[in-house]
């Protein structure tokens, strides 16, 4: 019993004092994988002045290891090392952060407590720039990048560095200002699996019928067993609201912009890429005439269409795993961005051939309102950086902070094209949108595809969260047949009703001057059909 | 029996002063600190409830107009129901399940072993919650997870399902976490209660011939009765309350269908920034927690009565 | 009655291995990659089966040759003992790199952990104590006063909690942790040590004071040393309450430097480390160890306390 006790006492202190020993934090934090995410806040070299907290992201945090497999990412790693030499008074932190959790944001913000440079999709942003939470890019981006050689592009003016100049620009905030640099671009292509392909008998889609033939034709292949094994396609519950509502929004909505597009001429240099897009207050004034609700026949053809695709997809939108659905061959197509290439190259036990395609056009026999012109742009901005307000700790002042100069400067140094290829380009996975450095060749299709005319809304990104969370929910239940396309409708009028609200509160529309544009567009309208009553009014 | 210098202590005013100012300072720092950080928050939730606001910009009097907002949200409602189906599942399982695994391993004959099947049954507390509802989530629900794989390896694929995303299963998969539910303190707490039966009884009924199951139902439930209304009352007041467990799991999805009532706060305040309606959604929740509380005081007299009959 | 007793063993295995095969799942998976994972789901890992070949080797044929692959899963050829040296490196590749994660997680776990709990028991003995054993004005207004907390919910003051600790600058801090956490703990320390020390006999203390006992000697001496049971109790159920606690470390301690293991988890999993599973499934495993260390010891008092009567209320 004695005995007994003595061992438990021994064997405590021997845990305590081995567990005091590995949780001790070391004096030298080597370059271990990983280490960078968690990098100890211990004291910076002797001589720093400035220390720069940066969340890359996704997808360049060194040490990380894409699609867990291969060697972890390290270019960023060597970026900043190359900084800090040239610089000894500055440090760079590199931190992680959570992806998309808005808690995170909005708590980090308020206490000042952000790192200088984030990663955030630009539309989140938006929601929060009267609150000066972040830094106009206006100013940098109008300024020379002291980085590039006199005479390159980007040696006057930023922006002329930029290879997508347009999608860059449909980055600006409804103040029309921009609160970030486009680091990269992203675009989706539908992932197909050439030996399903071949063994089924079928090809890459014509058009949007032809694609839904493929489909079926996918989805009742028998094998030898007498089983369905194949899922024509893919799909989340993001795609779904984002890329999909979007796409077949402007297929539908496309050929009666001449008719609803109030802000048509406004601005011409935005106008120059972002032709036919519907701003917020457009959207709210079209809803008001009875656009986006139960009498407009063509925003209940986008849903329908949207069900019937749907059906040729994975049982569940939520809780996919598409990758490893698609890498076993159990799904035949994969709607994906182009990350997900990388992924296919490295995978060794793939042990099949692929290829990838842009969703088809709508054409006539898919629906009366449809007119066959080429699917739209959906992708854009991969990773976007934004400089958040404790960039400007030191004087609070945009102007005169001596601390935003020098993040601005790393950003500068960061989009040199001889850095920035050691960063985009050491993997396969976004496209470069610097002039002067090459596309990888596996994304080649991508970089055809971005060459397309942009999008036409944005419906998950242009009002508050709580119209894109009850929309891209709302869609998901509608999808999986968990309530009718009458009570789907009904959800999304109410939100939007409330969600214009809302946003007429905090910025009121001109509501004049759409109104007097509508009205000149009237003619216009009047050759048209099927639209709701009031437009005709 | 009270010494008399003792009785003289008490009796100087002076020193029953001193002696109340001094417990005072003694309890001061749990004071301030409930003060601080309970009592003003609900002071502040109440407060704010008749506000509209967002972290960051301005707040605006709005009156009774969050309460209002309550008849116009088609998602709070369904969400008490999803409450209540959740709230009243936990409750079966876990003042049952836990009890039968206690009763199992107090009937072991070795001490030996009953440690170890003790120790074996703790493994799921020691695992943080938030990993458990993750590894559901992630790794037995998946659409291609633990369970589906498994139905499939028994042949039968067509039983599959997407268990969290399908509108109809959804909310019962949920409840279904943490299959058996014997895992963790519940386990420890009947089984205490158990070894806290005083021998005599046990003897008494070993007389009378009163063994298996009806000694379980006639001498163990009615002797570890307090520890049952521990854990009913610990699960209501977890399952009015908590959300967590639905954040992590669904995030309150399919469309809202496993949206419970704390998670619409939750969402309002830190997703929409609708902070004082998230408030208003605190004080209904306040106001049925307070009613239950009321129910459960009465209802514990009651109890404490019928025991003092017996 | 033999047969009986294996019976029950039955019983009970069966339930054991419904509760654990999730956490047999876990662990076997940590050691897999994601082309393993994925391509087979229910699977061991392969580096195991690479182990035992190449380490059975070492034995027989030492200069066998493997054809295998390292933990960044490039080909390698190598002999016997190389690749027994390169199957482990897989085998722990998860584990090493999740613990580079989430040490830093582990050790504000602990820390909040030790400093709630000690302030937790120490407040809570002294308010009950006091309350149990004097009287005075208003003791029993403040008992009331801190025993009708525990009907406030926590997602009442979810919100304005959290708007006051940010007001007070307390946001991304220990503090902002430890202090809430012991206003709330204290409540029901003081319940559980209150009912506890109104059931002490009288005598007891009767006698001390005859010996000269002072008020400080009463509750050193006779009180703490009486309620260790009870004590292992409130530790128990405050540690497991503390390091469980997701969701305000979580909104209010968002700079990596202050995650506490469950934020810490969650944060992890909805971040680009979730891509690779098996670190997150190491990492589970990793932050389960602290517990079951405190369990292996705490197991016997805390049952000791519930049976003396911390619940009896």
């Amino acid at each position: 019993m004695n005995a007994r006790k003595i061992f438990k006492f021994v064997s405590l202190i021997v845990i305590l004092a081995v567990g005091t020993w590995l949780l001790w934090p070391p004096s030298d934090e080597g370059e271990t994988a990983g280490a960078a995410a968690a990098e100890a806040p211990g004291g910076p070299r002797a001589g720093v002045k400035y220390t720069i907290r940066f969340s890359p992201g996704n997808s360049y945090l060194p040490g990380m290891t894409p699609d867990g497999i291969g060697s972890p990412l390290k270019g960023l790693a060597d970026v900043v090392a190359d900084y800090e030499k040239l610089h000894p008074d500055t440090h760079i932190e590199l931190v992680t952060a959570p992806v998309g959790v808005r808690e995170y944001l909005v708590t980090q913000l308020i206490s000042g407590m952000a790192p200088e440079i984030i990663n955030v999709n630009v539309e989140d942003v938006w929601q929060d720039i009267q609150k000066n939470w972040y830094v106009k890019f206006n100013k940098l981006l109008d300024s020379p990048n002291p980085y590039v050689k006199p005479g390159e592009p980007g040696s006057v003016r930023w922006w002329d560095q930029i290879k997508y100049p347009g999608i860059s620009r449909g980055t600006a905030a409804p103040d029309r200002n921009y609160y970030c640099i486009c680091y990269d671009m992203v675009e989706t292509g539908i992932y197909y699996n050439k030996n399903i392909f071949r063994k089924v008998g079928v090809e890459e889609p014509k058009d949007f019928e032809d694609f839904m033939r493929i489909c079926q034709k996918i989805k009742d292949y028998t094998n030898e067993k007498g089983e369905h094994p194949y899922t024509p396609i893919l799909l989340g519950q993001w795609t779904m609201a984002d890329w999909c509502l979007d796409l077949f929004f402007d297929q539908f909505y496309a050929q009666i912009t001449p008719g609803i597009d109030l802000s048509a001429g406004q601005d011409p240099e935005r106008e120059l890429y972002l032709k036919h897009y519907l701003d917020w207050d457009e959207i709210s004034f079209l809803r008001k005439k009875g656009f986006f609700g139960k009498k407009d026949p063509r925003w209940r053809e986008v849903f329908k269409v949207m069900y019937r695709f749907r059906q040729m997809a994975n049982r569940n939108l939520t809780t996919i795993d598409p990758i490893r659905e698609f890498v076993t061959q159990s799904g035949a197509m994969y709607w994906a961005a182009s990350p997900f290439t990388y992924h296919l190259m490295v995978d060794k036990k793939l042990g099949f051939d692929w290829g990838i395609f842009y969703m088809p056009a709508f054409t006539q026999a898919t629906s009366k309102y449809a007119d066959g012109h080429p699917m739209c742009v959906i992708g854009g901005p991969g990773t976007q950086y934004e400089i958040t307000n404790s960039a400007i700790s030191d004087t609070g002042n945009p102007e005169t902070s001596e601390r935003l100069k020098r993040v601005g400067d790393f950003l500068y140094f960061l989009m040199a094209p001889q850095n920035y290829i050691k960063v985009v380009n050491e993997t396969p996975r976004y496209l470069t949108n610097i002039i002067g450095v090459p596309v990888q060749p596996p994304l080649q299709p991508f970089d055809d595809f971005l060459k397309r005319d942009y999008s036409s809304s944005k419906w998950m990104f242009t009002f508050d969260l709580k119209f894109s969370e009850t929309l891209l929910r709302m869609l998901d239940l509608y999808l999986n047949d968990g309530i009718t396309l009458d009570e789907f409708i009904w959800w999304i009028e109410t939100s939007l009703e409330q969600a214009c609200q809302n946003i007429e509160l905090r910025k009121p529309p001109d509501w004049a001057e759409l109104q007097r544009s509508w009205d000149s567009k009237a003619p216009a309208r009047a050759k048209m059909k099927d639209l709701p009553d009031e437009a005709y009014r | 029996m009270k010494p008399t210098d003792s009785t003289d202590i008490y009796r100087d005013r002076h020193y029953r002063l001193w002696f109340t100012l001094g417990c005072y300072g003694l309890l001061a720092a749990t004071v301030i600190l409930l003060t601080v950080f309970i009592y003003l928050p609900v002071a502040w939730a109440f407060t704010k409830s008749l506000y509209q606001f967002e972290i960051g910009g301005d707040s605006q009097f709005v009156g009774l107009g969050n309460y209002r907002e309550f008849f116009n949200d088609p998602t709070l409602w369904p969400s008490f129901g999803h409450m209540l189906f959740l709230t009243s599942f936990a409750v079966c399982v876990r003042l049952s399940m836990p009890l039968i695994v206690a009763k199992l391993i107090h009937s072991v004959r070795h001490e030996k072993w009953r440690y170890f099947y003790r120790i074996l049954f703790l493994v799921p507390i020691v695992v943080p919650g938030v990993a458990v509802q993750l590894i559901w989530q992630g790794l037995i629900y998946a659409d291609k997870g633990l369970l589906n794989e498994a139905l499939m390896a028994l042949g039968r694929g067509n039983w599959t399902h997407g268990w969290l995303s399908n509108p109809s299963t959804a909310l019962i998969s949920c409840a279904f976490v943490g299959f058996p539910w014997i895992g963790g303190f519940e386990v420890l707490i009947y089984y205490a209660g158990l070894s806290g039966i005083p021998d005599s009884v046990n003897e008494a009924a070993l007389l009378e011939g009163c063994v298996g199951i009806r000694k379980f139902f006639k001498i163990d439930i009615p002797m570890v009765l307090s520890q049952l209304k521990l854990i009913l009352m610990l699960t209501i007041i977890g399952g009015v309350q908590g959300f967590e467990g639905m954040l992590i799991l669904t995030k309150g999805g399919p469309g809202f269908e496993t949206t419970v009532p704390g998670l619409w706060m939750y969402y309002n305040a830190f997703s929409f920034q609708r902070m004082g309606y998230a408030c208003a959604i605190g004080v209904l929740l306040f106001v049925l927690i307070f009613g239950l509380t009321v129910l459960n005081f009465k209802y514990f007299k009651s109890s404490e009565e019928i025991q003092a009959i017996q | 009655m033999k047969k009986k007793h294996w019976y029950i063993h039955l019983v009970i295995i069966f339930f054991s291995t419904l509760t654990l095969t999730p956490f047999a799942f876990v662990i076997n998976n940590s050691m897999r990659n994601n082309t393993e994972f994925y391509h087979k789901f229910f699977g061991l890992p392969e580096a195991l089966g690479v182990l035992i070949n190449a380490g059975a080797a070492t034995f027989t044929n030492p200069a066998a040759i493997f054809e295998t692959v390292d933990e960044n899963d490039e080909p390698i050829v190598v002999e016997a003992r190389e690749a027994v040296h390169y199957a482990w490196m897989r085998l722990t590749k998860s584990y090493r790199q999740s613990w580079t994660l989430i040490r830093p997680y582990m050790l504000n776990s602990i820390l909040v952990c030790l400093v709630t709990a000690t302030g937790v028991l120490l407040l809570g003995s002294i308010s009950a104590y006091i309350l149990s054993r004097y009287r005075f004005f208003g003791s029993k207004a403040i008992f009331f006063f801190i025993i009708s907390t525990m009907m406030f919910p926590g997602v009442l003051t979810l919100v304005p909690a959290y708007l006051l600790v940010k007001s007070l600058h307390l946001l991304n801090s220990y503090w902002v942790l430890v202090l809430p956490y012991v206003a709330g703990g204290q409540v029901f320390a003081i319940f559980v040590f209150k009912s506890f020390f109104d059931g002490l006999p009288e005598d007891l203390f009767e006698s001390a004071r005859i010996d000269g006992a002072g008020h400080m000697q009463l509750y050193w001496n006779i009180v703490l040393p009486l309620s260790k049971p009870v004590m292992s109790v409130v530790l128990v159920m405050n540690v497991i309450g503390t390091w469980n606690n997701f969701l305000w470390p979580f909104i209010t301690n968002t700079d990596a430097k202050y995650h506490v293991i469950a934020s810490g988890l969650y944060v992890l999993a909805t971040s680009v480390h979730a891509q690779n599973m098996s670190t997150l499934f190491a990492a589970y495993m990793i932050a389960s160890i602290p517990l079951l260390i405190m369990f292996t010891y705490a197991t016997k008092p805390f049952i000791q306390g519930v049976t003396s009567g911390a619940f009896k209320a």
